[in-house]
């Protein structure tokens, strides 16, 4: 086990390599002289080709990326350009807030998924697996900014029931329940999406488990249905998780426009607010911190797969 | 039905089946097809379907509800009419959605085929430049892309074609990876034929059709992204009329005219909606096993 996840994390080496080359090019391919927009159009030649110097500009491009790495590997992400602070500070901060509602919306999602997976699988060909087919292609294809605008539009203003913008109330709030009732609403716009993809690929997995010879076997042992599903649901852990891990890394990305739309202080929110002010280092830092956690994230469920599933072990 | 001759393209053979009904396209992807032709159409003919400018607008009539006279969707805060916006804003709305999923489609497609017909270094090395991708939420490496290079209708396209093109080249690659040790493969190696011969007459038109109905599908989550980056301030320019931007734009009157945001909020979630219910209809049709994004 131990060795299985050596390898495992060796592997995502190059993943995280790759990760880092890909944000390094973002960088490089910003239009305009760096240089140039920093000092103003007014600066002499001798006075960009010491900033230049200063700033490492004047290498060669491998050693620009290797001295950038280098400052991210010690968690110098840059400073802010709007806000004058270090980055990695404010993304860290705004990362938790993500965090609280990614994992509310993957509960929700995963309730919602799972249901409407089963029904579409042990139903077939009757109208509820219809009805549930149906539900989970529109929800894939639903944006969240437009459920999130509607849900703000018909239920918080209509209702009165829930707040329609960021993670506590300004006076008398902070609890618990504060906090809760907060998160139903961007929640719901972001567990919809996943909702439906996950419903799509368990009723896929549900169908194949039930359609094995082992179960045909515990029926014919006169097994009852119930006790059958039983055994069906646990060889469908193994999807399960691989669906977790894709759709926790899904919505820690998707979650840009459910925070945009419902001031949710997290990292999307974060990114948003830095787009109008071209503030790109926290752009860039928002996408390599979401990217780390995919990885970890994959990496959890592989490690957990393996302890399920000893094939897992055996087969890398 | 015993098979003949076991080396003979499965592409030439299905034109001599015979027996069996005749596949029909489900009714609900009937009218999801409907109702793209439908979008197209207006997008095409906008000028002839609303006399009014979607970018000028009369400040006198300013965010009038819907129903409003000479305005049925209502005007925006500068009293441009929705509906004439909504007509011209299905161009860049459409387009922008539409055009990223064709490049991913050809490169793709391309990526797939060099992965799934080369050597196995040559295979690894493409893959796993590919996976490299996949450890970006998708979203925010456009955002990043977009923000980049700088606002504007062609920046987005070029951000969203890249995060689309892993996925079109996974779907290519597998399909490829199925038909490799085919027995049609081997004939057509033996008789000697190129490398890409191989690929555009043997490979391509069986994996066509998996590719098509996953681009297809493809098309709703593009349109849903490149309106949101316009809703994010990444797309086209204000003033003109795009569905992202008039969210973004008639947001600040959410508390006073709501009325007004439905009609963009509803028309991105129609037209994804309709693209995905083809998709996944064309899939079934075509016999493809479908994945979901």
């Amino acid at each position: 086990m131990i060795s299985f996840l050596l390898r495992r994390v060796l592997a995502s080496v190059p993943i995280l390599i790759g990760v880092s080359i890909v944000v390094f090019i973002t960088i490089k391919i910003i239009p305009g002289d760096p240089v140039a927009s920093l000092l103003g159009p007014t600066s002499t030649p001798e006075a960009r080709a010491a900033l230049e110097e200063r700033l490492g500009l004047d290498e060669p491009l491998p050693v620009q990326y290797v001295q950038w790495v280098w400052h991210l590997l010690q968690g110098d992400l840059g400073t802010s350009i709007s806000k004058q602070t270090q980055v990695l500070g404010l993304v860290l901060d705004a990362f938790w807030n993500t965090l609280v509602l990614t994992a509310f919306a993957a509960l929700l999602a995963f309730a919602l998924g799972i249901s409407l997976g089963a029904v579409a699988a042990l139903r077939r060909g009757k109208v509820s697996a219809a009805i549930s087919n149906g539900i989970a292609l529109v929800s894939i294809s639903l944006p969240q900014y437009s459920v999130g605008l509607l849900l703000i539009i018909y239920v918080a203003t209509g209702t009165g029931l829930f707040p329609t913008a960021g993670m506590y109330s300004a006076i008398g709030g902070g609890g618990w329940g504060d906090l809760f009732s907060h998160l139903v609403l961007p929640g719901i716009t972001a567990a919809l999406v996943p909702a439906g993809i996950i419903a799509r690929m368990f009723r896929t997995t549900v169908i194949d488990v039930m359609s094995m010879d082992f179960i045909d076997a515990l029926r014919a042992r006169g097994m009852s249905e119930r006790r059958i599903l039983l055994h069906a649901f646990h060889n469908t852990t193994p999807t399960l998780l691989t669906i977790a891990g894709l759709q926790l890394g899904y919505l820690l990305g998707g979650v840009v426009f459910v925070e945009t739309v419902f001031s949710w202080p997290g990292i999307g929110l974060l990114v948003f607010q830095s787009i109008a002010q071209r503030d790109l280092p926290v752009i860039q830092a928002g996408v390599i911190v979401s990217a780390l956690a995919f990885v970890l994230i994959n990496l959890v469920v592989d490690a957990l797969h393996a302890t399920i599933d000893p094939r897992m072990r055996a087969h890398s | 039905m015993a098979t003949i001759d076991v080396a003979v393209n499965p592409r030439f053979r299905r034109r001599v089946r015979t027996s069996g009904t005749r596949r029909r396209l489900p009714t609900s992807s009937r009218v999801a097809g409907g109702i793209v032709a439908l979008l197209l159409l207006a997008a095409l003919f906008a000028p002839l379907l609303t006399s009014q400018s979607p970018t000028v607008g009369v400040l006198g009539d300013r965010l009038q509800g819907p129903g409003a006279a000479g305005h049925l969707l209502g005007t925006d805060g500068q009293g441009r009419d929705i509906l004439a916006r909504l007509l011209y804003g299905a161009r860049p709305s459409l387009l922008t959605g539409m055009i990223p999923v064709a490049v991913a489609g050809l490169l793709g497609t391309a990526f797939g085929l060099i992965a799934g017909l080369g050597k196995p270094l040559l295979h690894s090395v493409v893959m796993r430049f590919l996976d490299v991708f996949y450890a970006f939420p998708a979203v925010l490496l456009a955002i990043a892309i977009a923000a980049a290079l700088g606002s504007g209708s062609s920046n987005a396209i070029i951000a969203l074609s890249v995060i689309l093109v892993p996925p079109v080249a996974r779907v290519a690659e597998a399909e490829t990876g199925r038909l490799r040790n085919a027995d049609f493969m081997e004939a057509a190696r033996a008789s000697g034929s190129s490398w890409f011969s191989l690929a555009y007459r043997q490979v391509l038109p069986n994996i066509a059709p998996a590719v098509v109905v996953y681009c297809t599908a493809l098309i709703g989550l593009s349109i849903v992204y490149s309106a949101g980056l316009s809703y994010l301030g990444l797309g086209i320019a204000p003033p003109a009329a795009e569905w992202g931007l008039m969210i973004s734009d008639l947001q600040q009157y959410m508390f006073t005219t709501p009325a007004l945001l439905i009609a963009p909020a509803l028309a991105i979630v129609v037209a994804s909606v309709s693209f995905n219910v083809l998709g996944d209809g064309l899939g079934s049709y075509l016999n493809v096993r479908s994945e979901t994004v």
